[in-house]
């Protein structure tokens, strides 16, 4: 429902074509298996955590802290695995838990005391880096015991064997048929006209070809990394929660205005909370992820990673004042980004200039998202 | 008649020459203003002039045109937005600006202070022009002339005081001071007694009168019609946009101007059917003393409101803006306010600690003033918007939607209401004024409400959408539901109410059964004036029909 097709719709698949195009000019190796596997591990990190800032954008508000927060709870686990000889289970749990109390914390902080979200998460940000710097001792802890790989080592280094891979999509597959010819059912009780059946027999094949090819194609190399599984479900989640729940509703709804919202019985507070507890179980997710690609927990895990997922969300046509987004977009969005990120490191680029074209990028979306709000 | 004469001659000092009989040339003059807005003229032909030396009073209900006229004046609405034409000194201007008008010596003073809290008087008084030595503001003569001005006007005021340390009525006059500073020639006040106290109301007209001894010419537009009557030389009463008369202070009356400000005709504009069958039923909802302060610890804004309503009863509110209309709904509904006394019963049981949510639940609808504001999500589809209160309806294992049934329920309201879009997919935003409002009821009616409160359910629309308005008034009364009807409009509040309770400053001004409705008795009420007849019983009474 809601969002209406944005002018972006073609111009996202045109930007990350011309990105991968001039990538691959300069450097071929960008668009081979190893490349993009490693890309889509990267794209993974990224379209998870800023899954969770959609969400929060949603409603017009903002988190800062995300980035410092994926360093501490990626932090946490790895401490409690290395030091304290936790399973890699029970650690992660416990830092799964340890990121829904802050951020529920926070989201109180912001509804309760009504302290703008930007200075809370800011707040956020470098407390958050500073118990994390606290908790890893400065130092760069590995998230396994010897050599022995563990799942919290295996988040972005597993890759699922070539027909479990198929066979998962085959599942989703299934399951998506089965769900849409429930709602056209659905839809016919109600008397209500559905899309020709051709047209969503045809959908679905196409859908069917593309995520099977993706699987042949990534079993040629190594397999589906479970990296991007993580990501499917995330996605699927949100847009279950986003487009099919009153909570999702009522997301764009406070966005899109406050008061109208409050008046209309929504409870603002407890939607606003619900949306930070959600941040959070991202932020853990991406955590664990990101510090498991980095093989260990450093100093500068996560440093502004909340730029990325930001950008990620208003390339993908996410109004930061709220009220108009969609989970599609954002994904493009996230893929955009580590397309932009990857291609550079590839080609050997230096921080310096990395670090002044993720600034420009995300300026770009930003003023893109102020021209496109004012219509 | 039942008004008493106003007890003004003996405070009005026109003892210079300069009355309204005065032959000079008008130094400010309207020749036929017309100006329309989308969907509404808010001027027509008006004519309005004003001689140096004199106060000329604009009075009209809310809506009637005066803002309008004001803002032309004062060159907000710039030339070439309205028909017509502004002469000045006997010649045509074209004011693009308000700076075009403060330059031809108008200066406007509204309610809302243009006075920067944080800065002292003198640099209020000086914004923006403070005296200069080289690139640095010279301090000592910004507050040595300020000292100046404050002294001539007889402010105990020290120049270096901050603003916000001073109290309202102060304020009012030190942009009075500010405005004549700017050579100033005609002073336009726009409620300037709204938030004054009795004292401060005679500092001020004690201020208008020295100014105007001075030569000073002044509109001036308040709802009080006593300081009206006080201050003024001439009245010029607007209605529905047009100017009906002018008329010399002594030769008008407080109810010859209300009669002037509401003589309207009462067709069938206001197709009222009464469903109402009153000492059968329990009052659905039963209000009690009810005093409710803006917040916490602030003094009372409402006043000992007690009320009954019956299902297919409307009740209306009206009186003057600011009486209280709108927070008294906004209370009742949760949303506004805090309750230092009284309480409210639906259906016998109490409702103490009122929000939006439990109010919907409990049976409360409400359709805001503000429909922008508060009613709608504008960058969402129509069906959004219908169903945005009543989303749990629609939850299967209360987690997810069954948007086919939602889609179906909306579709009902879309086409119930008649709501002229292409279908409920179409932005809100993008929508009418009427069709926008018919959204924000069909949004309310879908909760299922028992009582149904409509705050100006008719502003800004136009009449064929206003008759589907009181088509569903009607419509929900047969169904027994009770309507408190708010309107600043005294036709259609007479018109679809069975019975009206006037507000006057946050405290019952009067009420009135159907038989006693008369345009004269609900403004007087509304001025806080008891007319004689007013029915103060709040016993059951009989049907009004």
């Amino acid at each position: 429902m809601t969002s209406r097709p944005a002018p972006q719709l073609l111009a996202l698949p045109l930007a990350l074509l011309a990105i991968a195009v001039f990538f691959a000019v300069k450097e071929p190796a960008f668009l081979g298996p190893r490349n993009l596997t490693q890309l889509i591990v990267e794209f993974s990190i990224v379209g998870t955590l800023a899954l969770g800032m959609f969400m929060i954008l949603l409603t017009g508000q903002i988190d800062l802290s995300i980035g410092s927060g994926v360093g501490l709870i990626g932090g946490v686990a790895a401490v409690l695995v290395f030091q304290q000889g936790w399973s890699a289970p029970a650690a992660m749990g416990t830092a799964f838990i340890v990121a829904l109390i802050l951020w529920t914390a926070m989201g109180t902080l912001i509804v309760r005391q009504r302290i703008p979200s930007f200075i809370i998460t800011l707040g956020g940000l470098l407390i958050f880096k500073g118990l994390f710097w606290l908790v890893i001792q400065n130092s760069t802890i590995p998230v396994s015991r010897g050599d022995q790989e563990n799942l919290y080592s295996r988040l972005t280094t597993y890759y699922l064997p070539s027909s479990f891979g198929f066979a998962l999509v085959a599942i989703v597959l299934v399951a998506l048929g089965i769900l849409t010819w429930r709602s056209r059912a659905a839809r016919s009780a109600h008397q209500l006209a559905n899309p020709p059946a051709v047209r969503a027999v045809g959908q679905w094949l196409v859908m069917a070809a593309a995520t099977l090819g993706l699987v042949y194609f990534f079993n040629h190399f190594r397999g589906v990394p479970l990296s991007l599984v993580v990501l499917a479900a995330t996605a699927g989640a949100v847009y279950f929660l986003t487009q099919h729940t009153p909570f999702g509703r009522y997301l764009y709804a406070i966005g899109g205005n406050e008061e109208a919202a409050v008046l209309s019985g929504i409870a603002v507070n407890q939607v606003l909370v619900g949306a930070y507890v959600l941040m959070g179980v991202t932020v853990a997710l991406t955590g664990f992820m990101t510090t498991a690609y980095s093989g260990a927990s450093t100093t500068t895990v996560g440093d502004l990673m909340e730029l990325d997922a930001i950008a990620a969300c208003v390339i993908g046509g996410t109004a930061l004042k709220g009220g108009r987004g969609t989970v599609w977009g954002v994904i493009f969005g996230a893929l955009i980004i580590t397309a932009l990120l990857n291609g550079m490191t590839l080609l050997a680029v230096s921080p310096e200039i990395k670090f002044i074209a993720r600034g420009a990028v995300l300026t770009l979306a930003v003023w893109m998202d102020v021209k496109l709000g004012r219509r | 008649m039942s008004d008493q004469p106003s007890p003004t001659p003996d405070l009005t000092n026109r003892s210079l020459g300069l009355g309204p009989w005065s032959f000079e040339k008008p130094l400010l003059a309207a020749r036929g203003l017309t100006k329309k807005f989308p969907g509404v003229i808010a001027l027509r032909d008006v004519a309005f002039d004003l001689r140096a030396g004199e106060v000329h009073a604009l009075c009209g209900e809310n809506g009637a045109g005066k803002s309008t006229l004001i803002k032309l004046l004062s060159g907000i609405h710039p030339h070439g937005s309205y028909e017509g034409e502004l002469l000045v000194d006997g010649r045509a201007v074209a004011f693009q600006h308000i700076r075009d008008a403060e330059a031809a010596g108008i200066a406007v003073i509204t309610q809302e202070f243009a006075l920067v809290d944080e800065l002292s008087v003198a640099e209020n008084i000086f914004l923006g022009r403070a005296p200069r030595r080289g690139l640095r503001i010279d301090w000592l003569e910004m507050n040595r002339r300020a000292g100046e001005l404050l002294a001539d006007f007889g402010l105990a005021i020290a120049p270096e005081t901050p603003v916000r340390d001073l109290g309202i009525g102060q304020k009012q006059l030190v942009e009075i001071v500010r405005a004549m500073d700017k050579k100033t020639r005609v002073l336009v006040l726009d409620e300037p007694t709204a938030a004054l106290t009795g004292q401060e109301v005679a500092v001020l007209l004690d201020h208008l009168r020295r100014l105007r001894a001075q030569g000073t010419a002044c509109i001036y537009i308040s709802h009080k019609l006593d300081e009206v009557f006080a201050i003024s030389d001439r009245i010029t009463v607007l209605r529905d946009g047009a100017s009906i008369t002018t008329l010399a202070v002594r030769d008008a009356s407080v109810p010859l101007v209300i009669k002037h400000m509401v003589g309207r005709e009462l067709g069938d504009l206001f197709p009222r059917r009464s469903g109402f069958t009153p000492d059968s039923l329990e009052p659905i909802i039963s209000v009690r003393g009810l005093t409710v302060a803006p917040a916490k610890n602030s003094p009372p804004f409402l006043r000992e409101i007690s009320f009954e309503l019956r299902g297919g009863e409307v009740l209306g509110f009206g009186g003057l803006m600011g009486a209280g209309r709108s927070e008294l709904l906004l209370h009742l509904f949760g949303a506004w306010g805090h309750r230092a006394a009284g309480e409210v019963t639906l259906r016998g049981a109490a409702f103490s600690d009122p929000t939006p949510r439990a109010a919907i639940t409990r049976g409360l609808a409400l359709v805001t003033e503000d429909r922008k504001r508060y009613g709608l999500v504008l960058d969402q589809p129509i069906g959004f918007n219908l169903s945005l209160s009543s989303l749990p309806q629609f939850t299967r294992a209360s987690v997810s939607l069954d948007l086919p049934a939602e889609h179906v329920r909306n579709q009902t309201f879309f086409e119930s209401l008649r709501v002229k879009a292409p279908d409920q997919r179409a932005r809100v935003g993008g929508l009418s004024g009427g069709n926008q409002q018919k959204v924000v009821l069909g949004k309310s009616l879908m909760t299922g409400p028992t009582v149904v409160m409509l705050d100006e359910p008719t502003r800004g629309i136009d009449v064929g959408a206003k008759l589907e308005v009181y088509e569903l008034i009607n419509r929900l009364t047969a169904e027994g539901k009770a309507v408190i009807l708010v309107s600043s409009e005294l036709p259609e509040l007479m018109g679809m109410s069975d019975r009206i309770i006037m507000l006057h400053e946050g405290k019952i001004g009067g009420e009135f059964v159907r038989a006693d409705f008369s345009q004269e008795k609900l403004l007087a009420a509304a001025m806080g004036r008891r007319a004689a007849g007013a029915a103060k019983d709040q016993g059951p009474r009989t049907n009004t029909q």
